[in-house]
């Protein structure tokens, strides 16, 4: 199809991007490193890092993995941080030393953990010292060779840091009691690292930068291989995007989604290294007081978010404080990761003056694939417009394209695009047409002005604030209660989270609580997966030759909570 | 409960030169199906029934087993193992109370894709409930399952999507001139 899009491209985005920029994830660093040394690179709980320090402590964090524990070229390092000064540390330290890194959920519990580090073979992992205890449970049966562990404080200087450590770890009681034999403070290996040379491991743009799992309809997580060169073409693509909005060394922008989420990972912290701004780390957003707070003390100028931040913000107390004081400041707020509701777009724009701008993408494109207009004056509802060098086609069940306006799978080609799921060929070949379009499993159409709309869902997924959760991985949880006979679980509309899980039940054990079950669901799923509700029945709804019917299961659940 | 159809018990040789026998089933191929479908990977049974299935429940396998072989119809195929047959798929239709139209599943052990055994039931399949007299067969397929629909549409089916739920798409094939029932 003509890319009838780029006739509604802003004035001055090209249609397509150098996707040779930069050879790897690294020169784009090292490049920002040099440009903007004493400019902002980093900042949490108000302790700044320059892009010199970013570049000398994730130089010691590589020449530790590489040097004294003698990690080779593509190996794998998992990395289970929450939004802190360490995450950029370790993980531009892990690409630095010529390795994978594969983000991982510090909510996860165990047995997710295990599967993820056991799939992607990772040698290493770095974790904060409040989720030690659920990497030492994971351990047994996966690769990892070496242990490092931090603490909320450890890059604060003193006493800042000895402050902040002692609170987290005595007076907030936030780390439940680990052993890891052999595991190796963070500060050590920076330290350690700090007195090595380091080598160029000679990346190039076909190696691969990040494994990043994403759920699949079977119940297993399955790692989408994204490379130094996916990546690089997507900062392109969003920076090509942004060039008009954003200024080179003069932005700050707002990360509080958390950047194991590959939105965060490309939208915030990449792209904004790329303009040498500062990213504002914001390690518990949850917390909105907190959260208000400290953007009450940021004089921000970008924001990322997903509808259900964004919501919980506006009805935040001392937020409209906040926004009318960043008139004037703030230039973009960009939203992603699930549809956003034009009330809260229309009340965004009024509290800060800025529209909320949607875009699209999936973990598979890294992530970005549409985006709206940054000058938009209206929310317009649609997924946006594919970015430059992004093919966008609506495919019909054939694979082939369907006329314009017709509804279709969405399919996308770009460099962006994941070179396939690690260690998962045929799930690989089932994520791509015969000529190469990825399939995303949404349904929509192309406007004849070339925005893309979503109308539905064509898997079978539930998106609960941005992250997919599958029915198949919680009913599998479910039925490993021994009071279960049957499960199925269902995505419901939720004025907060968008969907939440709803799970219907049939029980062996008639004495069988929900408090039971919700509890048995806790200790096996991290916290967006979990049903928020479970009913019990005598059956589940079927077809004739036994075929769930989710659709009764769905309006049944919407009933209740209406 | 209607007699065992012996009729419909047929040898065939596929493409690959391996014989295979399609039969109605019996309840004694109990154990067999538990281990056919436990077999299957994640992926197959969730293409089959359309949610999780961990370990199939005995009242499944007696529901999948136990068919009167008039309203519901059950065809396995076999294919020798060693010293005894194993089954390596199966196929199924559930008519409805007026005996008009009928809903179909099939399910091929992961090994035996594209080995020509789900042309061979599903043919056979076709043939039993044109025989009984159903004038419609109809199905849901997930429509992520392209390989299943490409499948069924060389067959002659329509396909469409369910306008009650995009992730699901209604097939059907007309099996009778006159859409009258044959009274039976």
């Amino acid at each position: 199809m003509k890319r009838i899009w780029l006739d509604s491209y802003p004035q001055g985005v090209p249609a397509e991007i150098d996707a040779r920029a930069y050879t790897s994830l690294n020169e784009l660093l090292e490049r920002s490193c040099s440009r903007f040394r004493d400019g902002t690179a980093l900042s949490n709980m108000g302790v700044s890092v320059t892009y010199a320090e970013l570049e000398g402590l994730s130089r010691a964090f590589a020449a530790y993995l590489r040097k004294v524990l003698g990690l080779r070229k593509g190996e794998r390092v998992a990395i289970v941080l929450p939004n802190l000064l360490q995450y950029p540390v370790a993980l531009f330290g892990a690409l630095r030393a010529g390795m994978t890194v594969v983000n991982v959920n510090p909510l996860y519990t165990a047995s997710e953990l295990r599967h993820q580090l056991a799939d992607s073979g990772a040698a290493a992992i770095v974790v904060l010292e409040n989720f030690a205890r659920t990497v030492q449970e994971a351990l047994p049966d996966t690769a990892i060779r070496f242990v490092l562990t931090t603490q909320v404080g450890d890059l604060f200087p003193p006493p800042r840091r000895w402050l902040v450590n002692f609170a987290v770890k005595y007076a907030k009681r936030m780390v439940p009691r680990w052993f890891i034999p052999g595991a190796v403070q963070f500060r050590e290996a920076l330290a350690r690292g700090a007195g090595q040379s380091l080598d160029d491991p000679g990346l190039g743009r076909g190696d691969i930068a990040f494994l990043q799992y994403t759920g699949g309809t079977t119940g297993v997580a399955k790692g989408a291989i994204l490379t130094h060169g996916n990546m690089v073409a997507n900062v392109e693509q969003v920076a090509a995007w942004a060039a008009a909005t954003l200024k080179e060394g003069r932005e700050i922008v707002i990360t509080a989604l958390p950047l194991y989420h590959v939105f965060a990972l490309t939208a915030n912290l990449l792209v904004f290294v790329k303009l040498g701004g500062e990213n504002v780390l914001v390690t518990n957003p949850r917390d909105i007081g907190g959260f208000v707070a400290e953007l009450g003390k940021t004089r921000f100028t970008a924001m990322t978010g997903v509808n259900t931040l964004f919501n919980a913000l506006l009805n935040a107390p001392g937020f409209e404080a906040v926004a009318a004081a960043s008139r004037g400041t703030l230039k973009l707020a960009v939203a992603g990761g699930m549809a956003v509701q034009r009330s809260v777009a229309e009340r965004w724009r009024n509290a800060t003056g800025v529209p909320l701008v949607e875009g699209y993408g999936l973990t598979e494109a890294s992530p970005n694939v549409c985006a709206n207009r940054f000058d938009a004056g209206e929310f317009t509802g649609k997924l946006g417009l594919p970015l430059p060098s992004t093919e966008v086609a609506i495919l019909g069940d054939d694979g082939r394209e369907v006329a314009l306006g017709e509804i279709g799978e969405i399919g996308v080609r770009g460099p962006q695009v994941m070179r396939g799921y690690w260690n998962a060929p045929e799930e690989t070949a089932k994520a791509f047409t015969a000529d190469g379009w990825l399939k995303t499993g949404d349904m929509g159409r192309i406007d004849e002005r070339g925005y893309v709309e979503f109308s539905d869902r064509k898997k079978d997924v539930v998106v609960v604030s941005g992250f997919k959760a599958y029915p198949t991985e919680i009913e599998d949880v479910a039925m490993l209660h021994p009071g279960v006979k049957d499960a199925g679980a269902v995505g419901v509309p939720d004025e907060r989270s968008g969907e939440v899980v709803a799970l219907f039940v049939v029980r062996k054990d008639p004495a069988l609580t929900a408090e039971a079950l919700l509890a048995h669901c806790a200790k096996h799923l991290t916290g967006y997966k979990q049903p928020r509700r479970i009913e019990f029945r005598e059956q589940l709804p079927k077809t004739p030759i036994g075929k769930i019917l989710r659709r009764v299961l769905k309006e049944e659940a919407s009933r209740l909570r209406g | 409960m209607a007699e065992y159809p012996e009729h419909l018990v047929r040898a065939h040789r596929l493409i690959d030169g391996r014989t295979v026998t399609v039969r109605p089933i019996r309840p004694e191929d109990f154990a067999p199906v538990r281990e056919f479908l436990n077999e299957l990977s994640g992926e197959s049974k969730y293409m089959r029934f359309q949610k999780w299935v961990h370990a199939p429940s005995d009242q499944l396998i007696h529901f999948l087993t136990d068919v009167d072989y008039d309203r519901h119809l059950a065809l396995v195929c076999t294919a020798r193992s060693g010293d005894r047959d194993e089954i390596v798929g199966e196929a199924r239709y559930v008519a409805d109370s007026q005996g008009r139209t009928c809903e179909l599943g099939i399910v091929v052990a992961d090994a035996w894709h594209k080995s020509g055994v789900a042309g061979i039931l599903m043919e056979a399949l076709i043939h039993a409930a044109r025989e009984r007299g159903l004038a419609r067969m109809e199905g849901l397929v997930l429509s992520s399952n392209a390989e299943m629909l490409r499948f069924v549409r060389a067959l002659g089916f329509e396909t469409e999507p369910a306008p009650e739920d995009r992730t699901l798409m209604r097939i059907s094939k007309v099996l009778q001139d006159s859409s009258a029932p044959q009274a039976r």
